[in-house]
Formats: structure tokens, sequence, C-alpha cells
């Protein structure tokens, strides 16, 4: 049987030199983790594109469709941030949707980007950098009055603020594992029954009825990784919005 | 399969350390000071060994691959950024909130023409009351004008038959009373002729006028 792990090897497609940055090296290649970053986000500003190409009162299909994702993005900011979240709606519709390309990506034609620890830390990252960019822009040093909730009584303060603080370091992990553990279970778990279907097919007539099984489950579990795929993508998004809110309408609860 | 995929992995890492001395996993091996032969004979191992590592773990942790991607990763998320943030974004929340305004403008002129048309139908309901307000005054009008004209009418010839009836009773009554008159004059004399007739002599005007108002 193929090894189901196998799939997540980073290959190097277009070779580019090494930098070395801080006594880092960075490696510049196009690896197919690249490249399916490249054709993921290729493929939404390509749709993106032509939905907006000629945008219309009355809207055709792909405009429809552009206005769908929009608005279940803006809906999503401004219900969990309010009328501020018009402000954030690029950032998280952008994670959003190269989430969601990457995921789809991976789950059609090509490599998945986001089944790359480096990938789904990098995202995580990124959003709590903002997360913690806005804070402090919006309220400065108040940014830190997060970690000290009001209405605690003062003797349980000290308890509470590490547990807040440990949480708040714990948002980047949880953000990037969630991710990267989904589609690397989903995909695993694909191949690994596409293994079997292959292998008990090859037994001869009897392994071909037994294969019948992995078959269907294969085909359910690629309904439920379709799911998946966009659901992480989701609550990725609701979970960018709701860090930005706490930051944002610090204070206001 | 697997074979001919783990050569083209390993192949890339492999040239640049025959090519070019750059700084890849090898050479960043802590035994590089170690005479050359030694030095490819380990790199070689721990390639291979690397090779079943990777085989064995998953390959998201080989940490040699992360900063690159992060680095893509950072440039392709900018460039989706920026083409959502300045383009996409703003031309469709436009033509959202366009065909919001359309909407409520189209709603509001409907609203405003059911309004006037309501307006209109109320008016116009108005008016033919009025018309009908004015009709039937108009007639009711006629009605007693002509009722007041026939009644004057009928007054007038009620008052000439009343003066031809008048006039026609006071000539009766003159008749009448002539005749009464005559009737006296012919019981007074049918009296005399009688009471001569019966007794031989004429009675006295006087006794018989008494006898006749007895009578």
């Amino acid at each position: 049987m193929a090894d189901p792990l196998h799939q997540f090897q980073i290959q190097k497609i277009v070779e580019l030199p090494t930098v070395e940055v801080a006594g880092i090296p960075i490696d510049l290649s196009i690896t197919n983790s690249v490249m399916a970053m490249i054709i993921g986000t290729g493929a939404v500003i390509l749709f993106f594109l032509f939905a907006t190409a000629r945008t219309a009162i009355i809207p055709g299909r792909m405009q429809v469709m552009a206005e769908g994702l929009f608005g279940l993005i803006d809906d999503l900011a401004e219900s969990i941030i309010g009328d501020e979240g018009r402000h954030f709606f690029p950032f998280i519709f952008t994670l959003f949707l190269f989430i969601l390309s990457l995921n789809l990506v991976g789950m059609t034609t090509y490599f998945t980007a986001t089944s790359q620890l480096a990938v789904t830390a990098a995202l995580a990252v990124l959003t709590i950098g903002a997360v913690i960019v806005v804070g402090f822009a919006r309220n400065g040093l108040g940014f830190f009055k997060l970690f000290v909730p009001s209405g605690v009584p003062w003797w349980i303060l000290p308890l509470i603020v590490v547990i807040e603080i440990v949480s708040f370091l714990m948002r980047p992990i949880t953000l990037s594992l969630r991710l990267f553990g989904n589609m690397v279970g989903g995909h695993i778990v694909m191949k690994v029954f596409a293994g079997f279907v292959v292998a008990l097919a090859g037994l001869g007539i009897g392994g071909v009825v037994g294969a019948v099984l992995p078959l269907l489950s294969v085909v359910a579990l690629t309904a439920l990784e379709f799911l998946v795929a966009y659901l992480q993508a989701f609550v990725f998004a609701v979970l960018t919005c709701v860090y930005l809110n706490d930051v944002v309408n610090l204070g206001h609860h | 399969m697997s074979a001919a995929n783990d050569t083209l992995a390993m192949s890339p890492a492999a040239e640049p350390s025959d090519t070019a001395p750059v700084t890849t996993v090898a050479t960043l091996d802590p035994v590089a000071t170690a005479p050359a032969d030694a030095h490819a004979d380990t790199h070689e191992s721990t390639e291979h060994a690397g090779g079943e590592a990777h085989a064995k773990g998953l390959p998201q942790f080989q940490t040699e691959h992360w900063a690159g991607q992060i680095v893509w990763l950072v440039i392709i998320f900018t460039i989706l950024y920026i083409a959502i943030a300045k383009m996409f974004a703003p031309k469709l929340r436009g033509v959202i909130s366009t065909r919001g305004s359309t909407i409520s403008e189209d709603l509001a002129n409907a609203r405003a023409i059911r309004d006037e048309a309501e307006a209109q139908a109320k008016m116009s309901a108005e008016e033919t009351a009025a018309a009908h307000a004015a009709a039937r005054k108009l007639a009711s009008d006629a009605k007693t004008k002509a009722a007041a004209e026939s009644a004057k009418v009928q007054a007038e010839e009620d008052a000439k038959l009343n003066a031809l009836i008048e006039d026609a009773e006071t000539s009766i009554r003159a008749s009448r009373d002539k005749a009464m008159a005559y009737v006296e004059d012919i019981a007074t004399e049918t009296a005399s002729a009688l009471v001569e007739k019966l007794t031989g002599k004429a009675a006295t005007k006087t006794a018989l006028k008494a006898a006749l108002s007895k009578a």
C-alpha cells in the first residue's frame, strides 16, 4: 500500500536560490506547497475578476456566487464585531478565501497546502499578529485589560490573569493545529481507505466484493472532507472575528 | 511509485550540495569539518536516515521547508489581500449598496405612486359624492319648486273656484231669500184666500201675519 503520509511530502518544482536572513536559510524554491497556494489564490483572483468584471444591479451567476461569499463573511464580521467589522472585512475575507481555496485545491486537484504546519502556523501567527496590532492601535496600553476581566474579586485576579494570558498564547497554537489536524487527518483517512480498495481489489473476485465497503467509505469521506474544507475555512474566519472583537470592543463588555 | 517519488524528493536536496556549497541542511551539519569522503558518507547516511524518518513521521515536521513556505505564503497572502481590499471588496460592497438603495428608492417610488393613486381615488370618490349630493339637491329643489308652483297654481284655482262658488252661493241665497219672500206673500195670500173662503170675510193683515209667524 502506498504510504498515506507521502502526499504531504514537500517537493521542489522550480529550483530557486536559498537566501539567508538573520542566520535563517530561506529556500525560495517553488515547492508543491507554494504552487498550491499560487493555484488557489490565482483561482480566487480569476474568479473575482470575472465575477466583478461587469457588476450589475441584477447580478449574473458569477456575481451571485461572489456576493454570496461576500455576504457570508460580511454578515459574520458585522454580527460578531459590530459596525467596526467593516474595517476588518478584507482581512477576514482574505483569510477565508485563502484557506478555502487551499483546502479545495487539496480536495480536487493538487497538493493540500493547509496540511502543512508551516502554512497553518503562519496563518495563525498572522491572525494573532493582526489582533495584537489592532489591539495596541485601538487601545494603546489598555490592550492589557484583555487579560484582566472586570467584575472579578481581587483575590482571584492573579489566577485569572495567568489563565487569560495562557489562553491568549494558546490561540495561535489552537488555530493552526485545528486546521492542520483536520486537513491532515481527513486526507490520511481518505488515502488509507482508498488504499484498501486497491489492495482488496488486487486479491481477486472475493477481494473486489470486499473492496465495495471501503469504496463507499471513500465516497462518503470525500463528501465529508468537502464539508470540512469549507467548515475549517469558516471556523478560522469566525475565530478571527471573535479574537478581533475582543480587542476592538475592549471594555464594552 | 513510492521509490520513484523518494528519489524525486531527494534529488533536489542532494543536487545543490553537489554543485554549489549553499547552506543546506547538509552543510549545517556539525561534522562539516570532517574529511571530504567521510562527510559525503555522513551526508548520505543522514539523507537516508532522514528519508526513512520522513517515511515514518509526518513530512510536515521537516523544518527545512518551513521558511520558504512562510515567505511565499506572506507574499501570496498579501497579493490576495491587496486584490480583495482594493478591488473586489469595494466593488462588491458598492454594487450591493447600490442595489439596496435602488430597491429602497423603487419601493419609495412605488409607495408614493400608490399613495397618489389612493389620494386620487379618494378625491374622485369625493367628487362623485359631491356630484351625487348636488344632483340630489337639484332634484329635491326642482321637486319643491314644482310642488310650490303646483300648490300656488292650485291655490289660485281654488281661490278662483271658491270665488265662483261664493258667487253662486250668494246668488242662490239671494234667489232663495227672494223665493222665501215670495213664499210668505204666497202664504199670506193663500191664507187670506182660505180664510175668506171659510169665513166669507177677509182677514186682517195683522192677524194673518201673527198667525203666519206662529206657524
